[in-house]
Formats: structure tokens, sequence, C-alpha cells
């Protein structure tokens, strides 16, 4: 047993992907969303972070000012170093703030006061040049995390600059930033679930269902329901596509209705035909025993009416001769109303186009034929003039003839069906024999096979009943003798030219429906050389 | 006095043809036989009849291709031709080659009487 290895997750997701619509759209949107208000967000939260550091420093300077003021004016009142130390502890209980330092003109820190495990500021060059131009300001890190520095001048006694430097930590600022970055992810997050949970309900709704609806029709159509439509009312692409695929089922399925309609007609002939065909052959066998009884029948009925003028009519043996009398007329009776149920209609000749009857047959035959493998070849130009004929028997008896040319053929050989004057093909040394007479312009048509053919001897008896040359149990030897009928109600001839391993060519002259025109071109009146 | 009206019957079974001759001699007819084509042929040859009563089955060629032929080695004699019943096609083949009178087999002898006095005036008509 082989073990199908668990899809992988990458492409189990890559499939879920490739077969959900609504899904590829939602992430595709989501993306692109994202994309979008990420940037936005991130210049948005940027400017307020600058806002928010300007607005701290200008909190720093105003503070570092106020501070510097009160420091100014009290070291020109003469208050002591440990004095001006106190009050700078006192303000270190402002929040946030880290350091503040007093720096002498000289640069030399007079007092100052650290948050326990800060570094103690020092003198550097921010603090000089600050000395030297005025406030400066600027970030610094340390342990405890970004500081801002500011430093701010102010009026030392004996006309000099000292300066006074303030550290605040940013933390405050950070955690205000942080949270109002976390506050808007959040936001940004719910807007989103309640767009995914928004789009994917459209999707659903306008897009999914109808293409799911469009799924199921089409399977369903694929699965030989053409009765299936699809029952959209939106007129976007969609319902085209849907109005388009109804369209298209109503197609199919006329289509398909035509074949069956088709189908079933063409059953109903084959039957029709085949029921012809039996019909003919018990009519043809009916006709046979007729004949070979009616002449025996004649001569008792006939002998019994002699008698019967000879013997008295109260002779009392007279009964006999009465009672062979009636018998006699009984069995004609019989056989008679065989005849009359058995026999075919009389031919009912009208002007008719061969070619339709002639490709009746040949479909007919189709099947048969495609399982000889062999193939029935109509080589008749259209416009040929219409003849005299019964459609009906005229069918028949050219099924039969065809059935005949298949039977012999070889598979993989051809039966032609042609018109033309005398034999299609060299038939020098080749055996024939005629049945029926054509008087005046006829058409002839040829059924040809190159099967195994017959010899002279068959061909004379070709035409009687139940003479048959095909093996036992295939042919009923009736078919030709009903073809030789149905020719002969036609006025109609037919010629038979065959010889052995060479194939048979069998010639039907039919009269022509409309004499007088008849065209030059091969129809010129036969019958001539046969009278 | 009149001569008699001569027929000649072809058909190739003895038994109908002997049946056909007792009733019209008796009926007063000069009559003769042929078992086929070839010797109604030959019998044409040595003299003419006014009537001719032939099967449409036969050995050789059947009454029907003799038809033509016979109609015009003697265009006068008037031609009945008998075959089994229900043998509509050959009916309308035969009435169209010129036989004047049809009769299906089994036939009674009264119709066949009938046909033959029929066919007669028919030929008095047309000499008239």
């Amino acid at each position: 047993m082989t073990a199908t290895p668990a899809p992988r997750p990458r492409s189990r997701w890559r499939a879920i992907l490739a077969r959900n619509l609504t899904l590829r759209l939602v992430i595709l949107l989501m993306l692109i969303l994202m994309t979008f208000t990420g940037i936005n967000d991130y210049i948005r939260l940027t400017r307020e972070r600058e806002q928010l550091l300007r607005q701290t420093q200008e909190d720093e300077r105003i503070f570092a000012e106020t501070l510097a003021l009160a420091v100014s004016r009290n070291v020109r009142r003469g208050q002591t170093t440990s004095e001006l130390q106190e009050l700078l502890d006192d303000i270190l209980s402002r929040p946030g703030l880290v350091a503040v330092t007093i720096y002498s003109p000289e640069g030399s820190v007079v007092a100052e006061t650290v948050a326990v495990g800060e570094a103690p500021p020092a003198l550097d060059d921010l603090v000089r040049t600050a000395l030297r131009r005025g406030p400066q300001a600027a970030p610094l890190e340390s342990k405890s995390g970004p500081l801002l520095r500011f430093i701010q001048p102010f009026r030392w006694p004996g006309g000099r600059t000292a300066a006074l430097e303030v550290r605040q930590a940013l933390g405050d600022m950070e955690r205000q930033f942080r949270e109002a970055v976390r506050k808007q992810i959040l936001s940004r997050f719910e807007v989103m679930a309640l767009l995914v949970l928004c789009l994917i309900a459209v999707t659903r709704w306008s897009i999914a269902r109808p293409i799911r609806k469009l799924i199921a029709g089409a399977r369903a159509v694929g699965t030989g329901d053409l009765a299936q439509r699809i029952e959209l009312t939106r007129q976007d692409e969609i319902g085209q596509l849907a109005d388009e695929f109804n369209r298209m089922a109503a197609y199919l399925q006329a289509a398909h209705d035509e074949l069956v309609l088709q189908a079933q007609e063409r059953l109903k002939l084959e039957q029709e035909v085949q029921q012809a065909q039996k019909l003919g052959e018990v009519g043809m066998l009916a006709a046979k025993m007729a004949h070979e009884i009616g002449t025996p029948l004649n001569v008792i009925s006939g002998r019994a009416e002699v008698l019967g003028q000879v013997i008295p009519r109260d002779h009392p043996d007279r009964r006999h001769l009465d009672v062979i009398l009636r018998q006699a007329e009984r069995i004609g009776g019989s056989i008679r109303a065989l005849l009359n149920y058995t026999r075919p209609r009389r031919a009912s000749l009208r002007p008719e186009p061969i070619l339709p009857i002639l490709g009746r047959v040949a479909s007919l035959l189709m099947e048969r034929s495609q399982r000889r493998g062999v193939r029935i070849h109509l080589e008749l130009p259209v416009g040929l003039p219409p003849v005299l004929a019964d459609p009906d028997q005229l069918q028949q008896a050219f099924l039969n003839l065809v059935l005949n040319a298949l039977d012999a053929s070889p598979p993989g050989s051809v039966v032609r069906l042609a018109t033309g004057d005398g034999p299609l093909r060299p038939t020098e040394g080749w055996a024939s024999v005629i049945r029926g007479k054509v008087e005046g312009p006829a058409l002839p048509i040829h059924v040809i096979d190159t099967g195994k053919g017959m010899t002279a001897e068959q061909l004379d008896h070709v035409f009687e009943p139940f003479f048959s040359t095909k093996g036992q149990g295939l042919g009923t030897g009736l078919g030709l003798p009903i073809v030789e009928e149905i020719i002969r109600a036609h006025r109609a001839e037919i010629e038979m030219l065959s010889l052995p391993d060479n194939g048979t060519e069998v010639i039907v002259r039919l009269p022509l429906a409309h004499p007088e025109a008849a065209a030059p071109a091969g129809l010129r009146p036969t019958g001539g050389p046969h009278g | 006095m009149a001569r008699q009206p001569s027929i000649l019957i072809v058909d190739d079974d003895p038994e109908m043809r002997a049946l056909l001759l007792d009733v019209l001699r008796n009926e007063g007819y000069d009559t003769a036989e042929a078992k086929d084509g070839t010797e109604a042929v030959l019998a044409l040859r040595r003299r003419g009849y006014d009537i001719i009563l032939m099967d449409k089955n036969m050995p050789g060629p059947s009454g029907l291709d003799l038809l033509p032929g016979l109609r015009r080695v003697c265009p006068a004699t008037q031609i009945i031709m008998m075959t089994a019943f229900g043998d509509v096609p050959s009916y309308m083949e035969a009435v169209e080659k010129g036989a004047v009178e049809y009769l299906f087999k089994p036939f009674r002898m009264e119709e066949m009487k009938t046909a033959v006095a029929k066919a007669l005036e028919r030929k008095a008509e047309s000499r008239a």
C-alpha cells in the first residue's frame, strides 16, 4: 500500500486560496488598505511625536527660564550655595525632572540636584555654547531612557553670565506616545475587522453566492440535466453571465431534444422498414404458396365443375361433388385472405426525386455498414430528373439491393450508389441477368460492390424465391424476388452483372416522370438493346 | 357456316391444360395446346388463333415476356393471361402489354368461359 503524503501546509493554503475567490479578494483588499492606512498612520504619528516633543521642549524652556529668573534673583540677593541647593532639592519633586545644575560663569558647578541613579551633569560644549550664545536644547540618552537637556543662561552678579541646566526625562512623553500608537493600532484593527466582515458579507452576497449558483448550474448541465436554469435577477456581469449560461443551456437542450427526436424518428423509420421487409417476405412466401397451390386447386375445382354439369342436381351422390367444390373454394378463400393481409399495397407512382430515397437508404444502413467496416458512397449529382416512383416501395427495393451489396463486401471496401448509362466498370466476361423492362427515357441507378460476386449459374436463379448465396440463416432468399416485384410494379428494369471475386453491379433503370423533358446527357431511352 | 373460334392454351401444367381443353372443347371451340413459350410460338407459326389463353408463370420466358412478341406476330389475336391470385403488379403489366383479360387461379370455369366470350366479342368489334 502506498501512503499519500499529507499536503504541506503551504500548498494547502495555496490550494484554499486558489479555490476561494472571496478569500483572495478580501486578502488583496486588506493588503492594499493596510499599506495605505499604515503609511498614513506613520506620517500622522511621526507628526504627533514631533508635536509632543516640541510641547515638552516648550514646557522645559518655560520652566528653565522661570527657574533661572528665580535663581538669578536669589543669587543677586546674596543667597548662599547651600540655600540654592535647598531650592533645587525642592524642585526635584517636579514630575519627570531628572537633574538641575547651576553653573558659575567660570563653568564650575555651583549647586546641583540629581535624581537617584542618574549621572550628575558636568560642564560640556553645550553648556559653554549656552554661556556664550544663549539658551540651548538637546536630547540625551541616559541609562534610564531618553532625556531632554535645556540650558538657560542667566545674569550673575558682576555682569557676568551663569547657566542653569534642566534635565527632563522624556519617559512620560514616550509613554503618552506609545499609548497613542496603541490606541491607533487598536482602532485600526477594529475598523479592519469590521471592514473584513463587511467585505466577506458583500462578496458572499454579490459574488460568491451567484457564482456558486453558476457552478451548481454548470455542474448540473455537465452531468446531463439540461433543463437546469440559473435564477439571477441582476443586470451586472454576473447576471449577464447567468443569462448567457441559460441561453447556452437552452441551446444545448434544444440540440439535445433535436438529436433525441432524430434518433427516435430514425428508430421508427428503421422499425417500419423492418416491418415492411418482414411483411414483404411473408407476402412473397404467400404468393409463392398461392402460385404453387393455385394451379392444382384450379384443376380440382374445374374438374368438379365439369362433373357438376354432368351429374344431375338430384343425383344421390351429387353431394360428394358439392363438398369437393366447397372445400376447394374454402382453400382458395384462405389463401386469398392470407394474400390480402400480406400483399404489399399497390404501388402508387408519382414524380419523386431519387436522391432523398437513396439518402434514406444510406442513413438507414449506416450503422450496419459501420459494423461491417464497409462504406457507402452516394455518388449522385443533385438535379437528377424526378422518376415515377412509390417512395416507400422503391426505398425497400434499394434497401434490399444495398443490403445484399454490404453483405457481400469485404471489410474496408466501398459500396457505391451512382448514375450512368452502361456498367460503370469494365464488365467484359461478366454474367448478367435482366428483369422487367423499361420503355422510354429512364434514370439508371447503379449499386456497385467489390464483394465475392456470383457465377452465371447463381445469377440465373437469383430472382427465384428462396434462392440465397448467403450462408445458412443469413438470407431468406426473398430479398431479390421482392425487388423484382417492386421494379416491375414501377415499370422499371433491373440488370444484374456479376463475376466471382470481382463483385456485382446492379443497374436499376427507372422511368422518368417527365419523359418529354428528358435531358440529353446520360438519359437516353433504354430498352433497345434488351428488347 | 362460320368456322368455330380457335383457342390456343399455353400452360406448363398438363392437368391444367387438359382441364381447359376439355371444358373449351365441350363448349365447341377449336382448341390447341402448348406447354411453354417455344411451343406456343411454333404453334402460331403453323396457324392463327382467335384467342390465346396463357399462364404467366412458366419455365423459360414467362407469359409477360412473351406478350409483346405475340402482339406483334398476331395483332388480331386476343390474349387472356392466367396467374396465381394476388399478382396485381403483373396484372398491370399484362394489361399494358396488351392482354385483354386476366384470370386469377383458381378461377371458376364459368368465369373463364365468360372471359373467352368477352374476348371474342371484342375481336369481332375490332374487326368490324
